[in-house]
């Protein structure tokens, strides 16, 4: 039989649908409370089946409070609308479950209706509504600028159009110009964060640059304030590729110039990468010339600092040879890596260079070849990469992320031994890399990556940079063979292993909040006054941070609920400009700006933050934190820890993890295994 | 969140309990003007304390000395009658109405409303029209029986055989329905289906009736079209079985005078052969099953379980119940008809509506479950379906012919 859907024409079809919807409204709104879940299916289904035609997302905005008073988000999270958190919207639109997707979709029209001012919502501002939304287009933009891809097509059908409608619906009612103005905010936030991997930060800019160029879009005049900071870092940087003309086009114009040119190249894209984090691939090009110039214009181009500049002078010929095996237009990125590198002066340690001329020496295994080739192609080989990988990596070790995967534990480390440790780190990559396994000791016994079984991630992770692309896996091997082999011991395995994982400088003794057993908070007086005692300069003798330290926090959401435990490392605790006493920490999380909820706000830049750093009040960090590590030698003077600041922290997590303490609870994108942390 | 005013019960009115658990008659009876209590087993009470509705514990085994318990708990409490929601609570209703309207008499009724064998028996002595029928103890039985009714039917060796059909004495719709064509089949049976009872197969037009009696009137008369027994049903039927209707309506008189029912519902299933003769099916004291009730709130606006409480409440005055009821077929607002789901593959990994379905203008919605299992298992008897796909539209048999289309197209992929 013929679907009759076209015979009367859409705005009939529409029209039915809408009737259906309306109908379906009314047999939920007249249900108690208890009884609406057996009228939620027809609902669910009349909503998506109004969201897929034209001019449904306008239906369902005009009956947002139909809906919300009908009762459809009744027992969810969407029921308070002042909780829901912008970049969790993509993950519910690409949801697998359609009727998830119908749920966040209606949510979002609702929001719709509250920031046109059709619907005052009793518990959320217009205002908010507005803001809300320009979030949520700005982080899933891609839904505006592109098609369907098709793995994403065939997995969700129809359902991927639906979204696409909506986000159509969303930005011409919210109006283009302020996504791009939050979406440009969005990139720049992450950016000061000095991700190690860029490209989705890359992939945006390049959208947002030809979207721009589209003569059928018009912008407002002072939409994306700071978007052309961003385009021009990547492409037209300088004079000799404004209009971005290619490489070879480029190479001849550099070829062209005197010193003098080439000197104002140089700063020029010093500049742009030194201030967005991004790398231009004629920057790596201009580096590459610049081998045979001198090596004042590389430092020059490198943005170097006086520490850099030595280094550079002093070791220049290994320089040279990082330059020419890793830095290619393909691997700019690198550029910024190789810079910091040389200004953090870890040249100067001694194994450090030797490690390096290994690295660029070393014969990559099969595996590793394979897979560095499978996730970054052939061009330039696999040698290459892993070295720009390593110049990446040993030059933003805050800037490591887990990508996508529950191993926070091993990018907690990597991160820390190339900020600590870096020919520890070189040592563990040639073994990684050379030999395909790593080995560890854990009390005296040996533990090989590869004899031991699964580790905490079930497949191999794909969305990572080159170092933790090969060294990752095993890692995650070693680390859940440790837990295994604490598995009989009563209490929190990470007393034993994280101590053995890390090295040496992780202190020695162990203090922990939860009862293992029960999930229960115990001794939190004691708690947080040894917390104090051993990191806070009031009471610890002024004694700063010497090595970071492992610690575990309980995650909480934006109302405040325990998402998961979660590993990261403290930094150092120092007053801020404002003179409040922070806590600086290192979170393997992709974003570290995050909102744990009751006030608690992690921030990422403006409170004193270096680059990569993440940091709270030193009070609400002690309210997420569940395990630390002291040295036992030092005691600090925990009994001068004032009773009314105990009183507060605990209030913090009163409201919040401690609230019911029992474990469980469900996962949010990713912030680490649900097994106790680390 | 702004809620909907509670509901003003009646103290003139009747106080109802249902006998049985079910959120819909429960959902519905909580925005409906009469008082109510939900007697059900102890599983359901903590959901009922926790939403505040009325309810009374009890355990529906089979009828013992207890039996009296409920009914003086329900006396005292001042219910005036009790409503069976399920085939299994029908007797429990005829026991407890018994004493609550001081009535002998209901108790006997019901237990012939809950065997079909008694059932089929009473039937006949009333002068309806049955099919042949007989109890069977083990497989001879049956053997026997199909052999005999194709005798009758003058079949001769190797002609296909007439199917016969098995079905239990005292469950409800297809449960334990089988149909048997050879004697090889028969010893498919399991033995703790004995005993059970046998019919004869009509070659007629099957369809079922919903009606509401008060005072031994018939109230309101629907009649579901089936398209395919056991997996689809829609509501208003098509005027071709709907010229029907007086000839219904008389046999509908003569079941409640032959079955004495004053007041509350039936729900009889008939075939129609092709000479226009009706044959009495079955008949039950309580909702259907394949949310019949549902559709006809989707096609008249009334519900049904509101129309319940009316039929059985002593209370209910004729006014009132003439006034609640809707013009049967005229004021429907549409047809509405659903579809039963079984899987046709056997390895199936999700649900996926067939886009054909989902793009036409009637289909409305499913409560299909998602598979948990990857096999399906293998139908012997008429199985359970795995959720049901809901229609709405104008026209009756553009309705009989999409239904009859989903049979062909896979839900479960």
């Amino acid at each position: 039989m013929k679907p009759t859907a076209d015979v009367h024409g859409e705005a009939t079809t529409l029209d039915k649908r809408v009737t259906s919807l309306d109908d379906a409204i009314l047999a939920m709104a007249e249900t108690r409370e208890f009884g609406k879940h057996t009228k939620l299916r027809r609902l669910l289904e009349a909503l998506r089946r109004v969201l897929l035609q034209p001019g449904g997302a306008a239906a369902v905005q005009a009956r947002a409070r139909a809906l919300e008073e009908a009762g459809l988000f009744l027992g969810t999270d969407w029921a308070s609308p002042e909780i829901l958190i912008p970049s969790l919207v993509g993950a519910g639109l690409h949801s697998g479950d359609a009727d998830t997707v119908v749920m966040e979709a209606a949510s979002e029209l609702r929001m719709l209706a509250i920031a046109r001012g059709d619907f005052t919502h009793p518990t959320f501002p217009a205002e908010d509504a507005r803001q809300f939304l320009s979030q949520v287009l700005a982080k899933n933009v891609e839904l505006l600028f592109t098609t369907p891809g098709e793995a994403e097509r065939v997995q969700r059908g129809r359902t991927a159009r639906l979204v696409r409608e909506l986000f159509r619906h969303l930005a011409e009612e919210i109006g283009y110009d302020s996504v791009l103005d939050d979406l440009v905010d969005e990139i720049w936030r992450i950016l000061r964060q000095r991700p190690i991997q860029v490209e989705a930060a890359q992939s945006l800019i390049t959208r947002i640059a030809v979207y721009r160029d589209d003569p059928e879009i018009a912008l407002g005049a002072s939409s994306g304030q700071g978007i052309d900071r961003l385009i021009t870092s990547l492409f037209g940087t300088t004079e000799a590729c404004r209009e971005d003309p290619g490489i070879d086009v480029f190479r001849s114009r550099l070829e062209a110039m005197d010193t003098g040119g080439l000197q104002y190249e140089a700063t020029g894209f010093a500049r742009a990468m030194h201030d967005t984090g991004l790398v231009s691939p004629y920057h790596a090009e201009l580096l590459r010339y610049l081998l045979r110039e001198s090596d004042y214009l590389l430092a020059e181009a490198l943005g170097l600092s006086d520490t850099g500049r030595n280094c550079l002078l002093r070791y220049s010929q290994l320089v040279h040879r990082l330059i020419e095996v890793a830095i290619h237009p393909q691997t700019a990125q690198s550029v910024y890596g190789l810079a910091l590198l040389l200004d953090r002066g870890i040249l100067y340690e001694p194994p450090v260079v030797p490690s390096l001329w290994r690295q660029l020496a070393l014969e990559l295994s099969p595996v590793a070849r394979e897979r560095l080739t499978t996730v970054f192609g052939a061009e330039p080989g696999p040698q290459a990469r892993l070295v720009a990988g390593v110049l990446s990596m040993l030059g933003q070790p805050l800037g490591v992320g887990q990508g996508d995967n529950p191993t926070c534990q091993s990018a907690r480390a990597l991160s820390m031994w190339s900020y600590n440790d870096p020919d520890y780190l070189l040592q563990m990559v040639v073994w990684a890399a050379r030999d395909d396994e790593v080995r560890m000791h854990f009390e005296g016994l040996p533990i090989s990556s590869k004899d031991s079984g699964a580790g905490v991630a079930s497949t191999l992770p794909m969305d990572l940079d080159p170092v933790s692309l090969l060294v990752v896996p095993h890692l995650d091997r070693i680390y859940a063979e440790m837990g295994r082999r604490c598995a009989t011991r009563p209490g929190d395995p990470h007393r034993w292993v994280n101590p053995e994982f890390h090295g040496w400088w992780a202190a020695r003794e162990f203090h922990i909040n939860v009862d293992v057993a029960t999930g229960n908070l115990v001794d939190l007086d004691e708690f947080l006054r040894q917390f104090h005692a051993s990191y806070h300069p009031f009471y610890n003798g002024e004694q700063p941070l010497i090595h970071p330290q492992p610690a575990g926090v309980a995650v909480t959401d934006s109302a405040a609920r325990y998402v998961g435990w979660h590993a990261i490392s403290i930094l150092r605790v120092a007053p801020d400009p404002q003179d409040v006493m922070r806590v600086y920490f290192f979170n393997p999380n992709n974003d570290s700006g995050q909102d744990w909820g009751d006030g608690v706000v992690v921030s990422t830049a403006g409170n004193g933050e270096r680059f990569g750093e993440a940091s709270l009040p030193f009070d609400q960090f002690a309210s997420r934190l569940y395990i630390f590590h002291t040295d036992p030698l030092e005691r600090g003077e925990p009994e001068r820890v004032p009773a009314e600041d105990v009183a507060r922290i605990i209030g913090y997590i009163e409201r919040s993890w401690g609230d019911d303490r029992l474990p469980g609870g469900t996962l949010q994108a990713h912030e680490g295994p649900t097994a106790p942390e680390a | 969140m702004p809620q909907r005013e509670p509901t003003i019960r009646n103290p003139d009115k009747g106080y109802v309990a249902l006998l049985g658990w079910s959120l819909n008659a429960v959902e519905a009876l909580d925005r409906f003007d009469r008082r109510y209590v939900v007697v059900a087993p102890e599983w359901a009470e903590e959901y009922c304390v926790e939403h505040d509705i009325p309810y009374v514990p009890w355990n529906f085994e089979r009828l013992n000395d207890r039996s009296m318990e409920i009914a003086e708990t329900l006396q005292s409490e001042g219910v005036d009658v009790a409503i069976p929601l399920f085939e299994e609570t029908v007797e429990w209703a005829g026991a407890i109405n018994s004493v609550l309207l001081d009535n002998p008499r209901l108790y006997g009724q019901a237990m012939l409303l809950r065997d079909k064998a008694l059932m089929k028996r009473r039937a006949q002595l009333g002068g309806i029209r049955v099919g042949i029928f007989e109890e069977a103890h083990d497989r001879d039985d049956v053997t026997r029986f199909l052999k005999r009714v194709n005798q009758t039917l003058l079949k001769l060796d190797g002609d296909p055989n007439d199917p016969i059909h098995l079905k239990a004495f005292d469950k409800a719709g297809c449960l334990g329905h089988r149909v048997i064509r050879t004697p090889d089949e028969v010893d498919t049976i399991p033995d703790e289906e004995f005993p059970i009872l046998m019919e004869s197969h009509l070659d007629g037009w099957e369809f079922a009736v919903e009606a509401w009696v008060h005072n031994g009137k018939i109230k309101f008369l629907n009649i579901s079209e089936y398209v395919t027994l056991g997996y689809s049903v829609f509501v208003p039927a098509t005027p071709e079985l709907e010229r029907y209707r007086p000839q219904i309506t008389a046999q509908i008189e003569k079941l409640i005078k032959t079955f004495d029912i004053e007041f509350g519902f039936v729900h009889p299933e008939y075939f129609v052969t092709s000479d226009g003769e009706m044959y009495f099916g079955e008949v039950a004291y309580r909702p259907p099953g394949f949310k019949v009730f549902e559709l006809l709130e989707r096609a008249y606006g009334f519900n049904a379980y509101h129309a319940l409480v009316l039929a059985f409440d002593p209370k209910t005055t004729e006014e009132e119940i003439d006034a609640f009821f809707p013009r049967e077929v005229v004021d429907a607002s549409g047809v509405a008809g659903c579809f039963g789901v079984y899987p046709r593959r056997r390895v199936v990994s999700e649900l996926e509506i067939p886009e054909e379905t989902e793009d036409d203008d009637y289909y409305e919605s499913h409560d299909l479950s998602t598979p948990l299992e990857e096999t399906v298992t293998k139908r012997t008897a008429f199985g359970t379906h795995w959720g049901l796909v809901y229609f709405f539209g104008e026209d009756p048999y553009r309705m009989r012919d999409l239904l009859k289309k989903q049979e062909e197209l896979d839900f479960y992929v």
